[in-house]
């Protein structure tokens, strides 16, 4: 592998409760239209700029409220306002728009689009955003972009493969997926407390003749994966450092640990 | 193109109610994931019902909730698998113990960590004596997707791996079947119980051709990759859809949901 690839590092640090001032990256959230994971309100909370697609407003109108059931429904409705509603409006219920709207979240009607996916268009409004600056760029999480209809879901995985230059994290209540492009080597810093054990690679889209990683109970070397042979899945992260290489863009995912519903 | 290519007919007649005609050429293996509302029409199709794992979790638990005015009870001596397989770290104990108590086979694969429970369940219907040369057994998985991204990106590579038998892998919300590429694909639909949306997806290599018809957005000679085009969000035009491709693709499509009071429920 050549020496000269510049190394990607990845962390999770949008899980902690609170981020380390050296970890410190800038994040928007993206909400799409599936069940809310329960640490929601925590990636809202380190989120710069907070979009809702199209019917993820449904989601945060409606399931926010849930997480704090102690709390007045209209107040945490009001705390947790999206800065902007995108999408091409066929989910959002009217009643949800117009409480955002008095509440002065922008709203965007790309309903004349139907090229692209809500996904893509939140997406393309986060890189314009002056908020994305050269010198300290929007790492996207998205949510509820996995589950439902598979085609979607494709589609949204397909998003990560559509701009590999811009870092997008997929988000469930189970696990979190982000693209490992070929041209870096990758290094992922996880959280053992928050997550893991298990862990896959997975080469979406293209074969990979060449693997390499350390850091998993069953490492890859030089190893091949493709759809009809080897695909990592069910993997163990063995520690914190999880290192790959490969020929080929791969997915990396892990699963995110169910916390004592409690804690925060 | 290749002169005479096989054509592989694909329909979802495990969705209309089942009858004589339909003829129990199924068979279902339940994974561990909560079950599809459809879960009692498809378990009436099947001549072989496997739980893999957890999954007889999942029938213990909620097949009984698709039943509400019936005995729980009832329910569970009546959906009683014919055979639970897999690593058995999900079952629960008490699960276990009642459907080997009425007869159930238990098969503890615990032992062997290189295949997954869904792996197992195709390998257990491969070589039964229902699965006949002559009449293949059809199989109709539920509770694949969702939940670990791995383990879905595991279950979609079992079709993947197993292009010889018909899988289909079946959630509240879509279906997906394997192409492969060794053959034109007529799929048959019930526009009443599927649709209109679809797709056609290149999980595991890039297409330089592929052409269909019957689609809002036909595809002719068309690429498909990850990083391009992938065709999602597509619609069935009519009741047949034809697809030819030089790589092998998922076919993706929702499946309705019905009035709760209507059919898509056995009985």
């Amino acid at each position: 592998m050549s020496s000269m690839e510049e190394v990607m590092i990845h962390s999770s640090s949008f899980l902690l409760p609170s981020i380390p001032a050296d970890k410190a990256s800038a994040y928007a959230i993206v909400v799409l239209n599936q069940n809310l994971p329960r640490f929601t309100p925590l990636l809202w909370e380190h989120a710069k700029l907070r979009l809702c697609a199209d019917g993820g407003a449904n989601r945060i109108y409606d399931e926010l409220p849930l997480f704090f059931p102690h709390e007045d429904a209209l107040l945490i409705r009001n705390r947790y306002k999206p800065d902007v509603i995108k999408g091409d409006m066929d989910s959002i219920r009217p009643d949800v728009l117009n409480f955002y709207v008095s509440l002065g979240t922008k709203v965007i009607d790309e309903s004349h689009d139907q090229d692209t996916t809500d996904l893509d268009k939140c997406i393309l409004f986060i890189r314009d955003s002056t908020l994305n600056q050269e010198s300290c760029r929007l790492q996207i999480l998205a949510t509820g972009a996995l589950g439902g209809r598979f085609d979607h879901e494709a589609g949204n995985l397909n998003v990560l493969y559509r701009y590999p230059d811009t870092r997008i994290i997929l988000l469930s209540d189970d696990c979190l997926i982000q693209l490992l492009p070929k041209t870096h080597r990758h290094e992922i810093r996880v959280q053992p407390s928050l997550q893991g054990p298990h862990c896959g690679l997975i080469p979406i889209g293209a074969p990979s003749a060449k693997t390499t990683t350390t850091g998993l109970q069953w490492d890859l070397n030089n190893t091949e994966m493709r759809f009809g042979g080897l695909v990592s899945t069910s993997n163990m992260v063995k520690g914190e450092k999880i290192t790959v290489e490969s020929d080929s863009d791969l997915l990396w995912t892990i699963s995110i640990k169910k916390q004592d519903s409690t804690r925060p």
